[in-house]
């Protein structure tokens, strides 16, 4: 008679881990309904937790968020794991609208408040202002997702505490196969670094002494631009990203902290403490 | 894809000529994907050698086109660029200022990782399939195929998880950049063309020479008609063979 003792406590423990791992990844999240007072003029910027280098270790809403101070637009964060309808973080609420895609709720948020930090441009400073926020925001963003979550482990170093493995696991079997279906992720480690440092030499030369892109007062790009940078300036001075800005381009760290000086001058308490 | 044996016998490796695989012609334009038009435009402005292969071949990286040369293959049309400019000494960014080469790069970028997908998106969940520009209708089992896939691949991207209408008001801004930076000038920055108008002509070409019953063809027509002009300055400038090369469907 075959003894079970063995394939019994197997699946107890495969259980056990499945039910840890629901619970794991359930506590992350779990979707707690969202309240909003719709009848002030604050916006709700919904965005997840703080990281503990950076304010938000995703670009987009921290360009966001940069460009509701840079802009002086009344607003609330709300720290939550739940998603736009466009399934992606950052989106905003305000007066009863949700509205997902950073860009959007910038051209949404210009026409409500009547703001435009773009005025001091001229036609073709506008048109050079977007050709780098598209080569920032959909060239250089997939560098640094594959940098990070492509290619090796990625650390949960500066990460928000809620974000534990289990998540980081889900979240890079989603990155490698969207990177790749960009197309980033089709190309060796070398590659895609090879990429990024074009990126940075581009936006090293232009701005080159200036303050900031275009001068001495920021635009959207700039706020685009930060948001992206500080990912690398900021939250992983141990890469080869950061140390090729420090050694190549290092007017692209002191724009870094032009900005961060200039718009967040709680960057320090507003971080999840380490 | 093409077998090892099938892709040996089609090279000279001997010779310094450069193999461009890409896929067989458009009707109304030399390729229907801009990354072979904006190399083979590439290919011409620096009068190198070449021969382009037309089939489905893909690269080692599941794409096309792709290129090689003495034996070596290159995929990727930019590091394909970057390839060639070392082997043959080119560079068409020369008379370019640091400024101007790091917004022709920005410029790059935008055309081909941003209005690459309004392009993508358009062509593939909103254009009427007959008004492809291929020599043969697309049998729907491809068609149904390809839109899967693509799907995929612009919800991964994030271009796919955007409206028609929020696609159209993204190509619209990137159209917009293009018309007021180029402004009266002939090509991108001045009298000269540079790496980066060979792009600009392979995305724009798709619009303003095969998709003509597209929105944004109307829109340019309508409000960046000098997008349209820049366009035939490329297409005289590098294609005066164009309709011969439609016709024969080979260079």
């Amino acid at each position: 008679m075959h003894c079970n003792c063995g394939n019994t406590k197997l699946l107890i423990a495969a259980a056990g881990a499945v039910a840890a791992s629901a619970f794991i990844l359930l506590k992350f999240c779990r979707k707690k309904k969202l309240t909003f007072n719709d009848d002030s003029n604050v916006v709700y910027l919904v965005q997840l937790p703080r990281g503990k280098r950076v304010p938000s270790i995703s670009p987009f809403p921290l360009k966001l968020e940069t460009y509701l101070r840079v802009a002086k637009i009344p607003y609330e964060n709300v720290f939550s794991s739940q998603f736009s309808t466009k399934g992606k973080t950052p989106w905003i609420h305000h007066r009863g609208t949700d509205l997902g895609d950073s860009q959007f709720c910038i051209e949404y948020l210009n026409k409500q408040f009547n703001v435009d930090i773009n005025a001091h441009l001229t036609k073709e400073q506008r048109g050079v202002a977007r050709a780098f926020l598209k080569m920032v925001e959909e060239n250089l963003y997939w560098v640094l997702a594959c940098a990070r979550w492509v290619f090796g482990s990625p650390s949960r170093a500066g990460f928000p505490s809620s974000m534990n493995s289990l998540v980081l696991y889900f979240i890079q079997r989603k990155v490698k196969q969207y990177a790749y279906a960009q197309g980033m992720a089709r190309h060796s480690a070398k590659e895609v670094f090879h990429i990024g440092k074009l990126d940075y030499q581009a936006l090293s030369d232009f701005l080159g002494d200036k303050k900031f892109l275009f001068g001495d007062k920021p635009c959207e790009t700039d706020c685009g631009v930060f948001g992206m940078l500080a990912q690398v300036v900021f939250n992983q001075p141990d890469s080869p990203h950061y140390e090729v800005i420090k050694k190549e381009f290092p007017n692209l760290e002191r724009f870094c902290w032009s900005m961060r000086e200039a718009y967040w001058p709680d960057w320090d308490q507003v971080l999840e403490k380490a | 894809m093409g077998s090892w044996l099938s892709r040996k016998s089609k090279f000279d490796d001997t010779s310094n000529t450069v193999y461009l695989m890409q896929m067989p012609r458009g009707t109304r334009v030399p390729s229907l994907s801009p990354f072979p038009l904006k190399l083979e435009t590439y290919l011409r402005m620096a009068k190198i050698s070449h021969k382009s292969i037309l089939g489905f071949s893909l690269s080692s990286k599941g794409k096309i086109p792709w290129i090689r040369h003495r034996g070596k293959d290159v995929a990727d049309s930019q590091f394909s660029i970057e390839y060639l400019n070392k082997e043959f000494g080119v560079d068409f960014n020369a008379h370019l200022t640091n400024e101007e080469k790091a917004v022709s790069r920005a410029f790059l970028k935008m055309v081909e990782e941003n209005l690459f997908w309004v392009l993508v998106c358009y062509r593939w969940f909103f254009m009427d399939p007959k008004d492809f520009g291929f020599s043969k209708p697309i049998p729907w089992l491809w068609l149904a195929y390809i839109r899967r896939m693509t799907r995929g691949y612009a919800y991964g991207h994030g271009m796919g998880r955007h409206s028609e209408e929020e696609i159209f008001h993204i190509g619209k801004l990137d159209l917009q950049a293009l018309s007021d930076y180029l402004g009266a000038k002939k090509f991108l920055f001045g009298d000269k063309p540079s790496e980066t108008d060979c792009s600009v002509f392979g995305m724009l070409a798709q619009f303003v020479f095969s998709d003509t019953k597209s929105p944004y063809c109307a829109l340019i027509k309508k409000e960046f008609p000098n997008l349209e002009r820049y366009c035939h300055t490329m297409r005289d400038a590098f294609w005066p063979d164009w309709d011969d090369v439609l016709k024969k469907g080979s260079s």
